[in-house]
């Protein structure tokens, strides 16, 4: 690793001083530069003398927070973003891209943009139509627009930040003004979104007004954005004690899902049905130890506590192939980071052992801990109702256990929780909103939810939640697995919900019972007069699960029974659910 | 008669023809099971519902209702399969099933673990096969069964062509297997087809028959509510012995049941024998319990209303009388294994198929693979043989050669000692509702421990028949071996000496509530005496009721009679 750059004996500081500082700096890792970096931002704020200055009092600025949100992130930064800029001074507004036209941009001045990344460099579904239209030929000129971008991606997937890239060029060419240049944040966006969205309210700020006053830095607290619903985050979660802990699927089946009661005593956490709770999972230990051979560390109890609690120790990441390239001075591993096509063949199914295995290099502490990513959250959707289960929090998680590249692999979270907790133990978790996936306000609605596998979860949440509040709307659930013996999740609970008229109909297909695979979607084509009927009802549509193929297929299948009992062309129907969806009518929560 | 009739009855007589509710439980998909007053109607369209017991305890802690599948039975009227059929039925217990297939005691085809979604196809597949489940189980008369001798090969078939006369004869008239398991159209205008011979109640309980070609008793005539003995003079069946009155079922604990070998009516001509099968039939149909199921079968009927009575009743149905019986003699129960050449100069081999499992089994033996193989060469048929057994019938000369080779490619050729090749054993865990305790999954065991100490007194080639059953309602026939072990609770069984090889008595209670060790304990000095001590020719049940072992059962009434004094050994 290169020296990194010291404080100069320029530096306004005494020597002794810029001695102790240069002494804390060399020591300090990646992460804490960056904490420090935010901590002095939000330290010189707080200190700065009135923050709210005089040029904000008379003429107020408006600014339109645009953020197009699939998990909430991007809607949970807009929010802070929203009480950040009102304080700096701005008249802010929210838009939710899922509302938005490129036409009402043109009557706007100054855009902050939050966009994330979704799958293989998709919009989020619910940004789709006014992506779709900015993208258009047929776009507005937007001359007269100010804005700056923040992209929200993963760099485990290829097109890291991609719609936001997108986003920025096309304003540009659409004729609108970058106020500051686009940020893109991995999946520890918090402070480097606080430190952007700080320099970029100062840029549109000053550039609008045409002053070159140098406004004080805002204090945007990301870590703690969506508080409002909980104090607890995933940085500071809460340990919640599991208290009951069971493996749903038969001992024959061919996977394990895990029903976990956790006890929300104390915690104040109050979830919706549809929320998510996230989970700090710990890494395995097996994992943290191939990991630390493999760096040729013996490793320390503080390093094993940072590798088990605090890193991502198997994502494998573009930039941590070429990063690691860079540290141990491989050509080969460098060309490999330099070919993206090579790069595309390798990364599937590879974690950081493989590429740490691939060329054993020893490695310090801080090198090692410098090539990864900060551990994150996994978020699991609820899977009961808190008027059900009051002070309960239940999550159904799916152990995923597979091999690659001859090795076994397990995940993170659901592998922590199926091996290593029991009744009893806490787990770290947080509450994750998720505004856009729930119940109909209308409660005589039907609703329609269709959820194979473990995307099961939110509906089962659903269910409990209008058996305990009465709910007398018709309700449908379609409900898919593997093996009818050894899969059917909940299989008593959904009896006697059907039994008391809770559940109206619940129609299931199991793929792995005969020889042609029969999935939901084929239940769903069979019911085709009854599902259309219940849409000309006035019907919600809910969708949980897998994204790559279920919803896919699934949201293929809607369309083609929307055209066979309407007699629309495809897409007449696909236009006839793109209104449903925009009328709320239509809800996914698929991952 | 008792006055209040079984539940049993109430089903049948509100059932519509077999209908019930089968047809709603089978479009409820979020459960396995159905309704279950259904459960007791699908038994006449030959379907059991079951569950996977191995299951049970994990089920409700993982919030699932039981691992309900079902076990469906094929009627194979003697037994006998074309080629084309036995690929059809592998099809199905690959895909709608749980790849294997159950070769029974009564020449059927069991299928088991049918998901409620898959029963539907299953039974359509075993309809194009050109076969049915009608009446494969239930309070009618069940699959007909047919010696299997390959050596008599015009006699097996006249004897063969008798035993689907009677099943066809006997089949219920209502429609609704075919309209549930077919093509789903109605009965139209709601009208209930009517049943000229079963009414609308069925019989009291169920009822089989067997035909027998001596010497062999392979089908254990004396087992079944009717038996059939062919009367064989000049190399051409005459007519038949008739048997009634024969049956295994009783319950632990209640000496008012008990098994029965039937009893000998007398003679018909050949021309007779669905007449008198009908008939037989009807008397039961009139007379039966049906207040009790434990007193249903016909065997109780004749123990109630008389030997004499009986038959005087079942003649003035017939409007003749039945003539004296014909001498006539078995010589055993068990199957010849291996090639046998029959008297119409085409072979036959016997394959044996322990436990009638029909699977590719862990020690290399490829039951399932081979048979398929030999299945799409194979000219002639299969015939499944009352030992549960496989007949490889009809290979011409110049075939042999083929299967053969077939059959040593898939470790089929090898051979098994004299006790192993006499035992079976009744389906039990983990499927079967009734099984107490283990039967087809344990005996295969229990005979090598065993064969260690018939070697040991230099008995491995003899043969001695041994049956278990997990249940005492006898389903693998242990009354009538010279071994009988039922289950009684899990591991334990009570053990039963006596029973002719020849089929023809009872054996009866030695040993009571014992486990593995105490069986092979038990049987160790009995087999060591046997050899030392017995007579020229003398098989191991007549050994041990000649030297005072135990009393032999001279008739079904008095199979609990004359026990032992100390049970507990």
């Amino acid at each position: 690793m290169t020296a990194l750059p010291l404080l100069p004996d320029t530096a306004p500081f005494a020597a002794e001083q810029i001695s102790a500082l240069n002494k804390v700096m060399a020591a300090t890792s990646a992460e804490q530069r960056v904490w420090l970096s935010g901590f002095l931002t939000g330290f010189q704020a707080a200190s700065a003398p009135a923050p709210a200055q005089a040029s904000a009092s008379s003429r107020k600025l408006p600014l339109t927070i645009l953020f197009g949100t699939e998990s909430g992130n991007a809607e949970a930064l807009a929010i802070s973003a929203r009480k950040a800029a009102a304080k700096q001074g701005f008249a802010p507004r929210l838009l939710d891209m899922a509302e938005a036209t490129p036409e009402q941009l043109r009557l706007l001045s100054n855009v902050v943009l939050i966009a994330s990344t979704w799958g293989e460099g998709e919009p989020p579904q619910r940004a789709a139509d006014f992506y779709a239209a900015l993208m258009a030929d047929a776009a507005p000129r937007l001359d007269g627009l100010r804005y700056a971008v923040l992209a929200l991606g993963d760099r485990a997937y290829a097109q890291f930040c991609e719609v936001g890239r997108r986003f920025d060029e096309r304003l540009a060419a659409l004729g609108a003004t970058r106020a500051c240049d686009r940020i893109e944040c991995d999946l520890d966006y918090e402070a480097p979104a606080t430190d952007w969205l700080g320099r970029a309210l100062t840029e549109i700020k000053q550039q609008a007004e045409g002053g070159a006053a140098n406004d004080a830095v805002i204090h945007v607290d990301f870590a703690r954005a969506g508080a409002e619903e909980s104090a607890y985050t995933r940085n500071r979660p809460f340990a919640a004690e599991i208290t009951e802990h069971v493996n749903l699927s038969g001992s024959r089946s061919n996977g394990r899902t895990f029903h976990v009661e956790l006890s929300l005593e104390g915690s104040g956490i109050a979830y919706e049905p549809g929320d998510a709770i996230g989970i700090v999972p710990s890494n395995d230990p097996a994992m943290v130890e191939a990991v630390l051979k493999a760096a040729g560390q013996d490793g320390d109890a503080a390093l094993h506590a940072a590798l088990t609690d605090r890193y991502d120790i198997t994502t494998l990441t573009r930039p941590q192939v070429s990063a690691y390239a860079t540290l141990i001075g491989s050509a080969q591993l460098a060309a490999l980071a330099a070919d993206e096509k090579a790069l595309a063949a390798y990364l599937p199914g590879r974690q950081v052992i493989d590429l740490l295995e691939v060329a054993p290099h020893r490695l310090t502490a801080d090198q090692l801990t410098g090539l990864l990513r900060p551990l994150p959250g996994r978020l699991y959707s609820v899977a009961s109702s808190l008027k059900a289960m009051p002070d309960e929090a239940h999550l159904l998680i799916a152990e995923t256990r597979y091999e690659s590249h001859g090795r076994q692999r397990l995940g993170v979270a659901s592998g922590d929780v199926a091996n290593r907790r029991r009744t009893g133990d806490r787990l770290k978790i947080y509450l994750k909103a998720n505004p856009h996936f729930r119940l109909p306000a209308d409660p005589a609605r039907p609703i329609v939810m269709i959820g194979p596998g473990t995307g099961v979860a939110p509906f089962r949440g659903f269910v409990q939640d209008r058996a305990a509040t009465g709910a007398t709307s018709k309700s449908w659930l379609f409900f898919g697995a593997r093996n009818y013996l050894h899969d059917f999740l909940y299989q008593l609970e959904w009896q006697d919900f059907l039994k008391d008229g809770v559940l109206t109909r619940m129609d299931v297909a199991f793929s792995r019972d005969q020889r042609q695979k029969i999935y939901v979607q084929h239940r769903m084509w069979e019911a085709r007069r009854d599902l259309y009927a219940w849409l000309q009802e006035g019907a919600a549509i809910y969708v949980c699960g897998d994204a790559q193929a279920m919803a896919k297929d699934v949201n293929a299948m809607l369309v083609r029974i929307i055209a066979d009992q309407s007699g629309q062309d495809a897409d007449t129907a696909q236009a006839t659910l793109d209104g449903l969806r925009r009328g709320g009518r239509y809800l996914r929560d698929v991952y | 008669m008792a006055d209040q009739l079984s539940v049993n009855e109430k089903i049948k007589a509100a059932s519509h023809g077999l209908r019930g509710t089968i047809e709603e439980g089978l479009q409820q998909h979020i459960t396995g099971a159905l309704a279950d007053d259904d459960t007791q109607l699908t038994k006449f369209h030959g379907i059991y519902q079951q569950d996977d017991r191995d299951l049970r305890a994990e089920r409700g802690r993982k919030r699932m209702e039981k691992a309900f599948s079902f076990m469906a039975r094929v009627r194979i009227p003697a037994g006998i399969l074309t080629p084309a059929q036995w690929l059809k039925l592998d099809e199905i217990a690959a895909e709608r099933a749980n790849g294997t297939m159950r070769l029974t005691t009564r020449q059927t085809v069991q299928f088991h673990g049918i998901l409620k979604s898959n029963l539907r196809p299953a039974i359509r597949a075993i309809s194009d096969a050109l076969l049915d489940t009608i009446a494969a189980c239930g309070d009618v008369n069940r699959n007909v069964i047919c010696s299997a001798n390959p050596q008599q090969s015009a006699l097996h078939a006249e004897a063969a062509s008798l035993a689907r006369a009677i099943s066809e004869h006997l089949l219920p008239q209502s429609r609704a297997w075919h309209e549930i398991w077919l093509d789903g159209e109605k009965v139209e205008g709601g009208e209930v087809e009517q049943e000229p011979l079963y009414g609308s109640t069925y019989l009291p309980r169920k009822f089989k028959i067997a035909v027998a070609v001596p010497p062999h008793n392979d089908v254990d005539v004396f087992a079944h509510d009717i038996g059939f003995i062919a009367i064989v003079r000049g190399g051409v069946i005459v007519g038949y012995n008739v048997a009634a009155g024969g049956g295994m079922g009783m319950t632990h604990g209640e000496p008012e049941t008990f098994p029965r070998t039937a009893d000998i009516l007398g003679f018909c001509q050949t021309d007779q024998a669905v007449d008198v099968a009908e008939k037989i039939l009807t008397v039961q149909r009139d007379n039966g319990n049906r207040g009790n199921r434990k007193q249903a079968r016909l065997k109780y009927t004749i123990e109630h209303m008389g030997l004499l009575a009986f038959r005087a009743e079942l003649e003035r149905r017939l409007g003749y009388a039945l003539s004296p019986p014909h001498d006539t003699a078995f010589a055993g129960s068990g199957d010849a294994l291996g090639w046998q050449r029959g008297d119409d100069g085409a072979w036959h081999h016997t394959l044996f198929v322990e436990n009638g499992r029909i699977a590719d089994l862990p020690d290399g033996r490829q039951l399932l693979t081979g048979l398929r193989a030999i299945a799409t060469v194979h000219k002639g048929a299969f015939i499944i043989t009352g030992n549960q057994n496989l007949q490889i019938a009809n290979v011409a000369d110049s075939d042999k050669a083929a299967v053969a080779a077939l059959l040593d490619a898939h470790g089929l050729s090898g051979t098994v000692g004299g006790l192993r090749r006499n035992a079976m054993a009744c389906v039990a865990l983990p499927t079967c509702g009734l099984a107490l305790a283990e039967a087809e999954r344990y005996l295969p065991d229990l005979v090598t421990a065993l064969e260690a100490e018939v070697a040991a007194v230099g008995l491995a080639e003899d043969d001695i028949t041994i049956r278990m059953t997990g249940c005492p309602n006898g389903c693998a026939r242990p009354y009538l071996a010279e071994i009988g072990l039922v289950g009684r609770t899990p591991g334990v069984y009570n053990l039963y000496l006596g029973g002719a090889f020849d089929g023809t008595r009872l054996n009866k209670l030695y040993r009571r509530d014992v486990g593995h060790d105490a069986i092979v304990a038990a049987l160790r000095p009995l087999f060591a005496a046997y050899a030392a001590g017995r007579a020229a020719g003398e098989r191991f049940s007549d050994y041990v009721i000649r030297t005072g072992h135990i009393a032999a059962t001279t008739a079904g009434a008095r199979f609990h009679d004359d026990l032992p004094t100390n049970l507990e050994g």
